[in-house]
């Protein structure tokens, strides 16, 4: 769910007077109370990994509507909050290689679960191949080294979002 | 002539590096770490690799890390600078294992006179002359007592693992000489992993010169002339000349004999310095060499218009020198003052921190040789030393006023420096007369205590200005 579609949400509610909204979808649940102290908002994502919508990059600062309460942009930003982007770092100087041959598979994928032993990737350096671990929780999001580079100490490799 | 070398070092000396690469044509892969990813030989290098975090045993010390950058970087040599790796045994080996061309030294050379008690042997074996001393290192309490009351005090007790200042002490009497013994020895360890020490007579009141030496790998060695390095404080260099006021012409000839005589004794190969003391009487000694390029070349090379970075990378790669010792001329005088970010007057404090205004010296006859630049944070992790002032003409007198005029120019605003302390060196009489020793500093430090309030007046009233 995008932010555009709450505010439109909010906009109806407001045009037709409703004073409570409440819709559940794809494994999303949302709900909408209009009072006295202006609006509030309860968001909850089900516990199984699901892509959370309403924490997208697209609305970090979680202001909800017109005009946000207190409450709803705390709550917003409390669930925005939950879900954390880390990077996996180079420890070394080498070239990295997504599996542990030219013809095998990479070890990681975009979506793939990952925990601190996790093996990530290879960078090879002075004809050693050194296996690197994740040392993050969470799942990959974006491979940022192409196959076969050269990487120095420091570099991002892989965004993990961990939860 | 190689296409690609990397620069294992930082700050100015690497700066050095690069822009005589560059001036050969040469492409350049600097190597960084974390905190130097702002560093201005970073930006001057056509490539760089960063090889670790701040702390220089976790980047510029990390062997693996650099033959690494090397490798993904594809060079064929790589140019040490001085300090770090530079009179490193191993690495110059691991170098050479690795079929990359340590521009330097062969590692034997390094080693056999990097242990400074083998070293002493060499020499004597060399009819080179050496300070009056113990015959290898000393191992006990006793064996020092024996060795100090044959030569007679005063003594100095030095580490045989390196030089540098580390795990030197002097002294005066029995007592002090127990004491010194074990002193020296803890922190020889914790310095050079190597508890080993030696003892030299302490020759006090001394000129400390030094000679600069090019040898190619046909075994030719050349002298470049004497720097007099005496004043120093605490062991450390603050200024160099060339050549040195009190030497003769005929001293110059012995003592530069002698040290070709040293760089030959072990095959040496590339840029060196034989480091001598004179004494008051007019006899020299030799206590070490350096196997690498020194901070202080800048003021040969102004005296003779050899660009030694250039002559080592020719030499490393294979080229004969193409000279010898009569086509080397000493056309000028120079003088180089070492501008480090500490407050003179504050014991030496280091003060780390941002650039926020930078005004060098210019005109004929000055050169600054520095990574430094406004706006630039001088990071806490290094050494102090944030920019060099050479400045050279035709004859001493001429180059000293030379200095105290850039000197005068010179604006480093937003840390303390040690540019007041070498403007009171540069108004000193006895110090422009050529009068001085390795006691000089200590002497001026003591005496320049009535002048502090005015110099540091002048430095709060520019701060107050500049706020």
């Amino acid at each position: 769910m995008e932010l555009e579609q709450i505010k439109a949400i909010i906009a109806m509610m407001k045009e037709n007077d409703l004073s409570e909204f409440s819709m559940e979808q794809d494994g999303l649940k949302i709900r909408i109370k209009r009072g006295p102290e202006g609006f509030q908002q309860t968001v909850s994502v089900p516990p199984p990994a699901a892509v959370p919508v309403i924490v997208a990059p697209s609305a970090p600062t979680a202001g909800v509507s017109a005009s946000p309460t207190e409450a709803a942009s705390a709550q917003a930003a409390a669930v925005a909050s939950d879900a954390e982007i880390k990077y996996i770092t180079s420890p070394m100087v080498g070239t990295f290689y997504r599996g542990p041959s030219p013809d095998a598979p990479p070890y990681v994928e975009v979506g793939k679960q990952v925990d601190e032993e996790t093996v990530v990737c290879i960078i090879e350096a002075m004809k050693v191949m050194s296996e690197i671990k994740s040392e993050i929780r969470g799942f990959i999001t974006e491979v940022l080294v192409e196959n076969g580079k050269p990487v120095e100490f420091g570099q991002k490799l892989f965004e993990v979002r961990t939860k | 002539m190689f296409d690609k070398i990397l620069v294992a070092n930082r700050g100015e000396i690497a700066v050095r590096v690069i822009r005589a690469c560059k001036e050969l044509g040469i492409r350049t892969l600097a190597v960084y770490s974390q905190a130097d990813a702002d560093s201005l030989h970073v930006q001057l290098a056509d490539e760089s690799i960063c090889i670790g975090p701040g702390p220089s045993a976790e980047s510029y010390l990390k062997i693996d890390r650099i033959i690494s950058a090397a490798e993904v970087g594809d060079v064929e040599a790589i140019h040490p600078g001085y300090g770090f790796l530079a009179e490193n045994a191993h690495f110059a080996e691991v170098c050479e294992n690795c079929n990359i061309k340590f521009i330097g030294p062969p590692s034997a050379a390094i080693r056999a006179m990097g242990d400074k008690v083998a070293a002493r042997e060499t020499m004597r074996k060399a009819g080179v002359p050496i300070v009056p001393g113990s015959e290898g290192a000393v191992d006990s309490e006793a064996d020092a007592l024996k060795v100090a009351h044959r030569i007679g005090y005063p003594v100095i007790i030095k580490a045989a693992g390196g030089g540098g200042g580390c795990g030197m002490r002097a002294a005066h009497n029995d007592p002090s000489l127990v004491k010194a013994f074990h002193t020296a020895r803890s922190e020889a360890e914790r310095a050079f992993a190597n508890p080993a020490v030696y003892i030299e007579k302490l020759i006090d009141n001394t000129h400390h010169i030094e000679f600069q030496i090019l040898a190619d790998r046909k075994g030719k060695v050349v002298h470049l002339g004497e720097r007099d390095c005496s004043l120093q404080r605490r062991h450390q260099k603050l200024l160099e000349e060339s050549p040195s006021p009190i030497l003769t012409s005929d001293l110059r000839k012995k003592m530069g004999k002698a040290a070709i005589k040293a760089a030959e004794s072990v095959k040496y190969v590339n840029a060196g310095t034989v480091e001598m003391l004179l004494d008051a009487t007019g006899c020299f000694y030799f206590i070490e060499m350096n196997t690498r390029i020194q901070v202080e070349h800048p003021v040969t090379e102004e005296v003779t218009g050899i660009d030694i970075v250039k002559e080592q990378i020719r030499l490393a790669a294979g080229e004969e020198l193409g000279y010898d010792q009569k086509n080397i001329e000493f056309q000028k005088a120079a003088v180089e003052c070492r501008i480090n970010a500490e407050d003179p007057f504050n014991n030496f404090q280091p003060c780390p921190g941002r650039i926020d205004f930078l005004y060098t010296p210019g005109g004929l006859g000055v050169r600054i040789d520095t990574h430094v630049y406004s706006g630039y944070v001088i990071p806490p992790t290094y050494d102090s030393m944030i920019a060099k002032l050479i400045c050279y003409a035709r004859d001493r007198r001429t180059a000293m006023d030379r200095m105290a005029r850039a000197l005068d120019e010179f604006m480093i605003r937003g840390v303390s420096t040690t540019i007041p302390l070498h403007k009171l060196i540069l108004k000193d009489p006895n110090f422009r007369r050529g009068r001085y020793s390795t006691a000089f500093i200590d002497r001026l430090l003591a005496a320049s205590q009535p002048l502090v309030p005015a110099a540091k007046t002048e430095e709060q009233t520019l701060k107050t200005q500049a706020a």
